[in-house]
């Protein structure tokens, strides 16, 4: 590799992103992203598709710029929320919400956002020069990922989930088991027939992940919040005082080895097209856990549990741009739309863009890098304000959270069905948890099971049927061996305590 | 009761066309144009050029209202539902008005009785590529391999139903070789599969193929329309390949409401007509695939006659049958 040719492009960059017309829309972007990411339930989607006739009239790099700044900018906006109201934004701040808003209520709101920023902002720069050192090879890498690597790559994300969860094994089972079957409404891609959608056309395309998270998680945590016995007039969030803004040296010390692993698997599922933010933050919080001295800490407002997931998704984000950057391959709804941004200014998306715009595409990762650095500065302060967000009564806190839930589900497919079924859906979390069930794992399985099925049936239509194909290719034996590896590692402390369950309980006899 | 509604409504719409006649000027609130597909597609991408410049030319501005979901479906039933007042119009294509109607059971609109054709603005071919490991620089040589290793290759699809598939299976018939196919979830992920190689060949949508035909990462063989594409003039079309008729491609047009005034479709198709034969939107076209194509309803009511009969046959060749 060339390192003088690299620096030269990127001084390229940094001169096209570093004009002032350019930075205007990079801080443009991510503050209008972080605004709209902190709305529940508007993610970065609805945020680009929304802002997408503004760039029009700009040009292609001002255009891009701005969108992509929307895009990282709504991705940690989500977080915020998480942190906050326990409210995901995005599927990928999913797992944030668990001990971000456990944090919160134990009145370190301050330390969880900052140490979320701290951790995405050093994601964001690893993955920045891993955009502009490794991009173009490791898309090639990614384009050996055909379906049996995909399958067994869920398969062992799946595993680790089962991690997720504090509570009993068995329950955590049944929400995956639940979240499967809920993923499975809707059209099935390799047949085209419909399944479990009663006839009802809007639930052709399936139940969208916003309807079950603003359900799950926003619904049923106001629900439970207002049946505390405690006085409603004078009711926040908090339940404890609120401890210093600032991270601490024992935080940063805790958190540092959950950024840079973090940081490691968002880059590395960040970049396959296909595993993306949600299943890295995911992966990243199980890692932590299991690393953990004292893993009951986790849920309960561990930091790692915070800095490990948003490290890993902001990583992701900034490694989706490889594979369409380099290969013009959209790596999800919103990359499309970027693309589709570029393909309205006249530019043809794909391996060429790099040769015959290098101003746009060095631009691009120039900006990304300082996009991170604005946000960093943008939230920092605000985490101050944040906090006394938190302070606000809830009887005007929960209502004002319910309307911008019920217009963001409604801005995703402009569907009043979806606004319905996440009522339904608020009911079952509120279910859920006076029954002590977790609906992390439901979440997670209900993005990957789909993903799953469609990548099993596929691996098996191409093999003519032949199951070996999932062992004999080595990067998903590869995934399977590992998967089975964690399972071994479940299995056997379980099966220690029971013994030692066991040996007690005849002593005592 | 209900018959009371109707002569209501009934009456009310009498009197809004008498309105019409006693001079109200159209349009007198923004134009919904629905879009039957997520934002950021081709389909997407034309609608918007066009509701732009159609917007400053009915002195009212035309917001596109992306209504995606089963396969362009869900949004042109709305469509087909909405008040035929000329302020909500839908944005076409073969998939929605063609195909969708031919292979699914489920659809709760007639494209025939339920709209008002209005106008085609264009029309995007589809493009046969392969993997640059296949031994076929031509369709001849990749029918004769395809023949000489029977149910060896694969092509992907943007799912099973889209034109994508048909494409393929026309072809597939007509030269008598069986290729498997493996849906995907649309053109994005269908364009990644024969880039890695995990499939050999897919009949894609040109605005999706054509940057990696460019870049030499996929092999193009042939365009499935009647003429060359400007966009890529060496490469010949299916037909003169050696299968003569063989017509593939994605029209996208503007259709209102069954009822729709007279006057106003006659309005509206005059600039569509204009906006779609202007040199700066064929110039905006051809940098999305896409080229210029206008008709007279009539002739777009012909067309979808005989494409809803082309595709019919394809699918039930094909044994395809959606619910």
């Amino acid at each position: 590799m060339d390192f003088t040719l690299i620096l030269q492009n990127l001084g390229l960059g940094f001169s096209t992103a570093l004009s002032l017309v350019n930075l205007a829309y990079c801080f443009l972007g991510v503050l209008v992203g972080t605004l709209i990411g902190v709305l529940p339930g508007i993610g970065p989607v609805a945020a680009v598709a929304m802002l997408l006739p503004l760039t029009f009239n700009l040009d292609p790099v001002g255009a891009i710029i701005m969108l992509s700044g929307i895009y990282y900018g709504t991705q940690y906006g989500g977080s915020t929320t998480a942190i906050l109201v326990n409210l995901p934004g995005e599927s990928s701040s999913v797992i944030t919400c668990i001990d971000g808003y456990a944090m919160a209520r134990a009145g370190r709101a301050g330390p969880a956002l900052a140490i979320a920023a701290i951790g995405s902002f050093f994601a964001g720069t690893v993955g920045t020069i891993l955009v502009a050192l490794l991009g173009p090879p490791l898309a090639e890498i990614a384009l050996k990922f055909g379906a049996p690597e995909y399958f067994s790559l869920m398969v062992m994300a799946l595993i680790a989930a089962s991690v997720l969860s504090s509570g009993s094994m068995m329950k955590t089972i049944c929400m995956i088991v639940l979240g499967l079957l809920v993923g499975i409404v809707g059209t099935d891609v390799n047949s085209g027939m419909s399944r479990f959608t009663f006839g009802m056309s809007g639930l052709a395309d399936g139940i969208h992940f916003a309807v079950i998270a603003m359900g799950l998680f926003g619904f049923a945590e106001i629900a439970s919040n207002l049946s505390d016995k405690a006085d409603t007039a004078e009711r926040t969030v908090l339940n404890q005082k609120i401890t210093g803004l600032m991270p601490t040296y024992e935080d940063m010390k805790a958190a540092s080895g959950a950024i840079f692993r973090g940081t490691a698997i968002g880059a590395f599922f960040g970049t396959l097209p296909g595993g993306g933010p949600t299943i890295s933050a995911f992966s990243a919080y199980a890692l932590e856990k299991k690393l953990a001295k004292d893993p009951s800490r986790f849920g309960k407002g561990a930091i790692e549990g915070v800095a490990a997931p948003e490290s890993a998704n902001n990583a992701a984000v900034q490694c989706a741009f490889i594979t369409t950057l380099t290969l013009g391959i959209p790596h999800g709804a919103t990359m499309a739309l970027i693309l589709g941004a570029l393909t309205i200014q006249g530019i043809a998306p794909g391996p060429q863009v790099m040769t015959q715009r290098p101003d746009l595409f060095w631009g691009l990762i120039a900006s990304m890098w300082i996009g991170n650095a604005m946000l960093v500065v943008l939230n920092l302060p605000l985490v101050g304000l944040w906090v006394k967000l938190l302070k606000v009564p809830y009887r005007f806190m929960f209502p004002s959270i319910m309307v911008f839930m019920a217009i963001g589900v409604y801005s995703v497919n402009n569907l009043d069905l979806d606004v319905y079924f996440t009522i339904l859906f608020g009911v079952l979390g509120y279910l859920f948890l006076k029954l002590n069930c977790q609906p992390a794992p439901l979440i997670l399985a209900f993005v990957l099971g789909p993903l799953m099925e469609e990548n099993l049936r596929r691996a098996l239509l191409i093999s003519r049927g032949d199951p070996t194909v999932f062992f004999t290719r080595p990067i998903s034996a590869g995934f399977l061996i590992a998967a089975i590896l964690l399972l071994i590692i479940m299995i056997i402390p379980s099966f220690k305590k029971k013994r030692e369950e066991a040996v007690a309980s005849s002593e005592v006899l | 009761m209900f018959m009371k509604m109707r002569m209501l409504v009934l009456g009310l719409c009498v009197g809004c066309s008498s309105l019409w006649a006693a001079g109200v000027s159209y349009p007198n609130k923004p134009i919904r144009l629905i879009v039957a597909f997520p934002p950021g597609g081709s389909t997407d991408i034309i609608a918007r050029l066009v509701a732009q410049r159609l917007g400053e030319q009915l002195g009212q501005q035309v917001i596109v209202d992306n209504r995606g979901g089963a396969g362009g479906t869900l949004g042109t039933e709305i469509a087909a539902r909405a008040a035929p007042d000329g302020h909500t119009l839908t944005m076409g294509t073969t998939s929605t008005h063609v195909i969708a109607p031919a292979a699914y059971t489920t659809v709760k609109y007639d494209p025939l009785k339920d709209f008002e054709p209005i106008t085609l603005v264009a029309s995007t071919p589809y493009l046969l590529v392969v993997h640059p490991g296949v031994k076929a620089s031509s369709v001849k040589e990749f029918v004769a391999v395809a023949k000489s290793q029977p149910g060896k290759l694969n092509y992907a699809s943007a799912g099973t139903g889209s034109t994508t598939h048909l494409a393929m299976e026309m072809l597939n018939a007509a030269a008598g070789m069986n290729v498997v196919h493996v849906p995907y979830g649309g053109n994005g992920p269908a364009g990644t599969a024969v880039l890695g190689g995990q499939v050999q060949a897919l009949f894609g949508s040109m605005p999706a193929v054509l940057p990696h035909a460019q870049a030499a990462r996929v092999r193009p063989l042939a365009v499935g329309t009647d003429k060359r594409s400007p966009a890529l003039p060496n490469v010949p079309t299916v037909a003169e390949s050696g299968y003569p008729g063989f017509e593939v491609s994605l029209w996208l047009g503007f259709f209102a409401p069954k009822g729709t005034a007279k006057p106003i479709l006659a309005r509206l198709e005059k600039e569509l007509t204009a906006i779609a034969n202007s040199p700066e939107m064929g110039a905006l076209f051809e940098k999305n695939g896409a080229s210029p194509l206008t008709t007279t309803p009539n002739e777009l009511t012909q067309l979808m006659g005989r494409e809803l009969q082309k595709y019919g046959k394809v699918i039930k060749a094909a044994g395809i049958q959606l619910k």
